[in-house]
């Protein structure tokens, strides 16, 4: 159960598998826009709305034309995509943790935990995301924190899931039963021989969830509680163009090409991390 | 023996009632702490125009002049009593209501989840066919792109497309149920439970794809080639059966979600179903049938959880 | 080498396509027309509906006294003829002879006095109530109503049209047969049929009807609740009217295949100030806010130029003067001028309550009026909540600033009193009232003298402009889409779907 030399061999196959690598590369370009935009560094200002030159097709000065307001359709995707993967870090960062940290505790402790962490889990599955999305939305603000919350929240399940499964499998096992009647402490035999197992699965989880969260983000976008304008997010962008798509085609195509590079990226990087990580699937 | 299956049964349904039990709490809630109230939601500010004994009239009218507690317990007892509450603004109650939306999501869920498992077979297969192919590659890309498509994006094009150039758009008319009109009824769900479907078939059509490059390897597959079975039957029979069980699985969770996600699809095709429901009923703040439906989405939810969780434990012995 | 499941798949796709063609239900008799709406009815109680769904499809059931016809003018209703005495202060209608209810029960004047008293009686919770506070008493004798006022108020006539101020049958009344789930009987041009929740709303044609039996025989109030949908559902012409209230899509309508009819509606835009709180109690700061919005950008770009420009009142017959304000244009040195009178050089902060769903246009103009005022130091940051959160916080005033969508009437005075007057009961949403109003309203609402009220509605127009109470904005269009065969139906601009009751289809 050597940690650093699986390691080192994982990446060595994650950068064998095609889609591990392509998806990569779209990530990585995605998040260089991303920063790009967090420090200013678009073609014009995404929120500097310029009637004289609305709805104008892509041209030399506006690489995707401008919407309604005359706004940059180019600038804004920029900030959008730094925005949509703001919310999607930060939301599956929080499901991820809170739902990881629960599963496993409740799957290692077993007992009233587990249940408990189970029907918590059950709970929110069953409750329509709207209506959390709307109660957050409504009672804490519509920051774009409060819909990374919303998200969060809807997402945990899974993570508790995806984490308790593996837990349980390995609980079961001789070794670890035997080191358990040992005495060993029961920290100490999560971080090195429960964790390590789990990271798999919960690795390309997080990769997944990633591309769901901005799809999410958009889909509350359309019903109006997502990120608020005149912020700009990928999801916001194309539920306000939707409309216009019929005659001017650029405000939807620009955010929608950018949603579809990242979520492709995202699920190929799960893709990649999927065939590295599970010793049965690496290809020679 | 019996007695741990019978006991373990007792307390699988003890949890369902105790999460059932959270879940209309949770409800019932999150409700009270959004803004607004069922006279504010029906008229609108309109209730400007209304003075203070009017307003404790539609409090009394409405219910919602009663204690919180009493609120709760008056609506869970008559919950349980079959009694699912009054919608308002509908003029039937809310039991009426979801007797004629509740098998339209289902029907759309349902669909929505074969043309799923439908569409990711079939790129599943396409792709596995030559692994590591540009037609894996593209393939897969295809089944990742329709992913990548926002759902009201993706419906509004089909919607647009198909009425403007071909003058076809089923759910511009009148919903018909299988019962009244099983044609009608199929064409209004074609698009819809596609557009569903999209979210299911990629997870199914990677499970497929791995599941039967795994397989193919197999001994007893060389032996089937061996004895002189074609490619496809040999493909169909042992592969297939083997990876479906996992597919199976997942797609009870995915059904789940479907019952959830499906609100906008509902919109945008105009199917009564329960997602509008739930929707429409949050939007008028009408409190009875926003809880009650939930409550039925929770009940359906669970019991499929149920199912699932105890075809998943008869498969895998090693989890208790 | 195509795999007999795609195939398979191909044909499948191919035999429904076809199979389209042929199970199509018969093109709809020229006698039917299906209207798409994205709202449903929410009630079948004339007296408290307020759902612009509701109003528009039991206008097609209900009758009230007067009428609003094109051109925004008075016509005669269910009463076909009135006078007030020379004090103003008695209002008597002749009603219309040869009227029935549609369970064959004639309509008189007991059925009129049943229905005034069943608006004003507070049990019903009715939404017209406000405006018939001055009726003392009501008299009914044959075919003649006679309305005793407690003051002289000319505006009642115009109060007396609408969904909200339906004749009802007296037995229905006291029978308790009105509402909930009681079938509609009113005099209109159609019958109620049914009504099948969230789905579709049924009328059939009253061959009785007092103007003639409506030729168009079943009409259908289908819910399509998206108005792209509904504008798709028209080009396949599975239905032949719409109803659409989204600029955006307007504009995709193609008047090849399609009639737009587009009329200015009565309602209005404005950006609502609170003047009980800072910033806004100062009216310097108000003057800064005025001056600095461009409207008509605010037009082009978030209405996409549907819409005009308007002042505080929309009626017709007294329509304020878009240029009668401090700055008819926008000018941001006056602006500035201001901002540094209030002692707010550096700038003001505040916040506005917009709602996100209450019409189509809601954000989009919220985020143009943000970067217009931007451009003279002023930030408005944008609070933007769902229309049932927003409704409680708009009732309550609680609010620095709001960007309303507030109806219009073709009387100013129905329009305004609820606002602008110190016993209005929404005075405490706007916030202002003042004694030169209140003595200017109660002129407008005693004279019958159309120079009187003339004077009177300017003089309060001038008052709100310039004090800038609030900052009145655009007027949006009213817009219908129908079938290229659909003949002899006009919009009106309150919205109502009368005048089908003379159309014809092909």
């Amino acid at each position: 159960m050597t940690t650093k030399k699986q390691e080192k061999t994982w990446i060595h196959y994650y950068f064998k598998s095609t889609s591990g690598v392509v998806g990569a590369v779209l990530v990585l370009l995605m998040m260089i826009i991303s920063i790009c935009a967090a420090f200013g560094w678009t073609t014009h200002d995404p929120l500097a709305q310029n009637p004289m030159d609305a709805l104008q097709g892509p041209s030399s000065t506006y690489w995707f034309g401008t919407d309604q307001f005359g706004r940059d359709v180019f600038s804004r995707a920029m900030d959008g995509m730094r925005r949509s993967m703001t919310v999607s870090i930060v939301a599956v960062g929080i499901a991820g943790f809170i739902g990881v940290s629960l599963g496993v505790l409740g799957g290692f402790l077993g007992k009233w935990l587990d249940g408990f962490v189970v029907r918590l889990s059950d709970v929110i599955f069953a409750f329509p995301a709207i209506l959390l999305a709307l109660a957050i939305v409504n009672s804490l603000g519509n920051s774009w924190i409060d819909t990374s919350l919303a998200i969060a929240i809807v997402y945990t399940p899974i993570f508790i899931r995806v984490a308790r499964g593996p837990v349980l499998t390995i609980k079961e096992l001789d070794y670890v039963k035997s080191v358990r009647v040992l005495g060993f402490s029961s920290p100490r035999i999560l971080m090195s021989h429960v964790l390590p197992n789990v990271l798999a699965p919960i690795l390309v989880q997080i990769a997944l969830s990633m591309s769901w969260a901005i799809l999410t983000e958009s889909g509350l976008s359309f019903l109006g509680l997502g990120t608020q304008p005149p912020d700009a997010s990928l999801g916001l962008m194309v539920s306000e163009a939707q409309p216009m798509a019929a005659f001017a085609w650029w405000t939807l195509v620009a955010p929608s090409a950018f949603i579809t590079l990242v979520v492709v990226g995202l699920n190929l990087v799960g893709d990649g991390l999927r065939d590295s990580l599970d010793p049965a699937r690496r290809q020679s | 023996m019996r007695l741990a299956k019978t006991s373990g049964i007792a307390a699988r349904l003890l949890s369902v009632f105790i999460t059932l039990f959270g879940i209309s709490v949770f409800i019932f809630i999150v409700l009270r702490v959004i803004p607004g109230d069922t006279i504010t939601g029906s008229l609108g500010i309109e209730t400007g125009v209304l003075t203070p004994e009017q307003i404790d009239d539609l409090k009394r009218y409405y219910g919602i002049d009663k204690p919180l507690l009493l609120q709760y317990f008056s609506w869970i007892t008559s919950f349980l009593g079959g009694d699912l509450g009054f919608a308002y603004s509908t003029g039937v109650s809310v039991l009426t209501l979801t007797a004629s939306s509740l098998p339209v999501t289902i029907e759309l869920a349902l669909f929505g989840t074969i043309s799923g498992v439908i569409m990711g077979i079939a790129i599943g297969m396409f792709s596995a066919k030559k692994p590591g192919s540009a037609r894996d590659f593209f393939g897969q890309l295809f089944g990742l792109l329709a992913l990548a498509i926002p759902g009201f994006v993706l419906s509004t094009a089909i919607v647009t497309i198909m009425a403007n150039k071909f003058g076809y758009f089923p759910n511009g008319y009148e919903y018909m149920t299988p019962w009244e009109d099983l044609w009608m009824n199929l064409q209004q769900m074609l698009f819809p439970s596609i557009v569903l479907g999209i979210a299911v078939a990629a997870p199914v059509m990677r499970t497929t794809r791995s599941a039967l490059l795994e397989t193919v390897d197999k001994d007893f597959i060389r032996t089937a080639f061996g004895k002189g079975l074609k490619n496809r039957t040999v493909q169909f029979r042992h592969v297939l059966r083997n990876s479906l069980i996992p597919i199976v699985t997942m797609t009870g969770i995915q059904f789940g979600y479907l019952l959830g996600g499906a609100v906008i699809v509902e919109k945008i095709f105009a199917l009564p179903g329960m997602g509008r429901q739930i929707l429409d009923a949050i939007n008028k703040r009408e409190y009875a049938t926003v809880q009650s439906s939930v409550m039925i989405f929770a009940i359906l939810f669970v019991t499929i959880n149920l199912v699932t969780d105890i075809i998943y434990r008869r498969i895998d012995p090693r989890i208790k | 080498m195509i795999s007999k499941k795609r195939f398979l798949v191909g044909g499948v796709a191919l035999a429904l396509i076809a199979g389209t063609l042929v199970s199509t239900p018969a093109k709809a008799a020229s006698s039917e027309l299906v209207i798409g709406s994205v709202l449903d009815i929410d009630k079948l109680d004339p007296h408290t509906s307020t759902n612009f769904a509701t109003v528009r499809a039991l206008g097609l059931v209900y009758s009230s006294l007067v009428e609003v016809g094109p051109g925004n003018k008075l016509k005669t209703g269910l009463a076909s003829s009135w006078s007030f005495n020379a004090a103003g202060t008695q209002l008597r209608l002749v009603l219309r002879e040869g009227v029935k209810f549609h369970d064959g029960s004639t309509f008189d004047a007991a059925d009129a006095k049943a229905s005034l008293e069943r608006i004003l009686d507070t049990k019903t919770g009715a939404a017209g109530r406000a405006n018939l506070l001055t009726i003392t008493s009501i008299v009914a004798s044959g075919r003649t109503l006679t309305l005793n006022l407690s003051v002289p108020n000319v505006p009642i006539l115009a109060a007396l049209d609408g969904v909200n101020m339906a004749m009802l049958s007296s037995d229905d009344i006291t029978a308790g047969k009105v509402g909930g789930s009681n079938k509609p009987n009113g005099t209109g041009p159609y019958k109620y049929v049914s009504w099948e929740p969230t789905q579709s709303v049924k009328f059939v044609s009253n061959p009785g009807y007092w103007m003639g039996a409506p030729k168009i025989t079943n009409l259908t109030i289908r819910v399509i609740p998206n108005e792209s949908s509904i504008l798709s559902a028209m080009n396949a012409g599975t239905i032949q009217f719409g109803i659409v209230t989204d600029p955006l899509i307007a504009k995709q309508i193609s008047t090849k295949s399609l009639k737009l009819f587009k009329v200015p509606a009565l309602a209005y835009y404005a950006l609502q100030l609170n003047t009980k709180v800072a910033p806004f109690n100062d009216k310097n700061v108000r003057l800064a806010i005025q001056c600095s919005i461009d409207r008509p950008e605010m037009i082009k770009t978030a209405m996409l130029g549907e819409g005009a420009v308007s002042g505080p009142i929309t009626s017709p017959a007294y329509k304020s003067d878009p240029n009668a304000r401090p700055c008819p244009k926008v000018d941001i040195a006056k602006a500035k001028e201001y901002l540094a009178a209030a002692g707010k050089s550096s700038g003001v902060t505040f916040k506005a309550l917009v709602t996100s769903n209450g019409w189509a246009t809601s954000v989009a103009m919220a985020q143009n009026l943000k970067a217009q005022l931007a451009r003279a130091g002023i930030t408005m940051d944008l609070d933007i909540v769902d229309q049932a959160t927003y409704v409680p916080r708009w009732l309550g005033a609680d609010f620095v600033a709001t960007l309303a969508n507030n109806g219009g009437r073709i009387d100013p005075d129905t329009m305004y009193t609820r606002y602008f007057t110190s016993t209005g009961n929404l005075n405490k949403v706007a916030t202002y009232s003042s004694a030169t109003l209140d003595a200017n309203f109660l002129k407008g609402k005693s004279s019958g003298k159309t120079a009187i009220r003339t004077a009177a509605y300017t003089a309060i127009s001038k008052e709100l402009e310039d004090n800038a109470v609030w900052v009145w904005l655009a007027t949006p269009y009213e817009y219908r889409v129908a079938t290229k065969e659909l003949k002899g139906f006009v919009a009106l601009a309150t919205g109502s779907l009368l005048p089908l009751r003379s159309a014809s289809l092909g």
